[in-house]
């Protein structure tokens, strides 16, 4: 359990800086400098990653919607996913993801941009109008929003730990070459886990935005039938 | 007959529990997955034109349904190597 529990490693100004957020720190530098070496010398395969996010977010989203708006957010959320879990299942440094602070900050952001996207594609009083349309509803949502996000951060962690676990484990049976294909399992599963995430978070987002649809279709049809 | 102390009765009531709680919740996310599998293949070889949204669905909805297990893991985790009874008997 001291190994799930994140560690303080130095102060900054009075505040306890943990591993987590350094190495939260370190993949952010990575992502950065990957993507700036990326645009100046292979600009194909920039184009290729984001072709792929943009299929896979759109595979999930309404027809009419835009969805080159969610993607700077989704496709970051994805990005770090991949890399998080990479340096979780290569063990290469102190990975940020199967201690249990980290995947909570992804989640909650996912929960934001949901509500974010919502509040700007409806505004703040239909948005709120919109989720609570029958009133006895809206605690129900709440509650639900809320546990959903709950339950992402122990799914994610879960599954980055349990991978985690059984390298450790078979590691400390035999340090030779048989751990390897369970990481390169945990490395495919990683992938896998980034896209599910990624597409949940997106179908958040398409929820958010359908009810908007939704009731100003309604609206539409109500004064379509006054004038009528 | 044995005289068991508090300790190893709660240690082994423990790891009797969690032996049984990690079977449970392993097995049946599986079979339960393997249904959904089972039926969403079944849906695309009668209609393969509709492959990538079943895919796609499957997917979520394996995602969904493994969480159960993780979490079964994770109570059994805390079970076996952080056990509050444990620390509330003898902290």
């Amino acid at each position: 359990m001291e190994a799930i529990a994140p560690q303080v490693v130095f102060y900054l100004f009075g505040l306890p800086i943990t591993d987590t957020v350094v190495s939260t720190w370190v993949m952010m530098v990575m992502l950065i400098i990957i993507a700036l070496i990326i645009r100046k010398y292979a600009p194909h395969i920039g184009e290729f990653i984001i072709e792929m996010i943009n299929s896979i977010v759109s595979s999930v989203m309404p027809e009419d919607v835009r969805v080159i708006q969610f993607l700077p957010f989704l496709g970051t959320l994805a990005l770090f996913l991949v890399l998080g879990i990479f340096s979780a299942s290569s063990h290469s440094w102190c990975p940020p993801l199967p201690t249990s602070t980290q995947p909570l900050p992804c989640h909650c952001w996912s929960f934001f941009a949901v509500h974010y996207f919502g509040i700007r594609e409806k505004g703040l009083w239909g948005y709120i109008k919109d989720t609570a349309s029958p009133i006895f509803v809206f605690p129900l949502e709440v509650i639900s929003q809320l546990s959903r996000t709950l339950s992402l951060t122990i799914r994610l962690f879960g599954n980055v730990l349990s991978t985690d676990l059984v390298v450790a484990i078979i590691f400390s049976l035999i340090p030779f070459i048989v751990p390897l294909p369970l990481a390169a399992l945990g490395m495919l599963t990683g992938v896998l886990q980034a896209y599910i995430f990624t597409v949940l978070a997106s179908l958040y987002i398409a929820s958010a935005i359908e009810i908007a649809n939704v009731e100003e279709e309604r609206r539409q049809m109500k004064q379509e039938l006054k004038k009528s | 007959m044995w005289q068991l102390d508090t300790g190893t009765i709660i240690t082994l009531f423990t790891i009797m529990f969690a032996v049984g709680g990690i079977v449970l919740g392993s097995v049946v996310p599986a079979l339960m997955e393997g249904k959904a599998v089972q039926k969403a293949l079944e849906g695309m070889t009668r209609q393969p034109d509709s492959a990538n949204d079943l895919r796609t669905t499957l997917l979520i909805s394996m995602a969904l349904l493994e969480s159960t297990a993780i979490y079964s893991l994770l109570v059994v985790l805390i079970l076996i190597f952080g056990n509050p009874l444990l620390d509330r008997f003898f902290g």
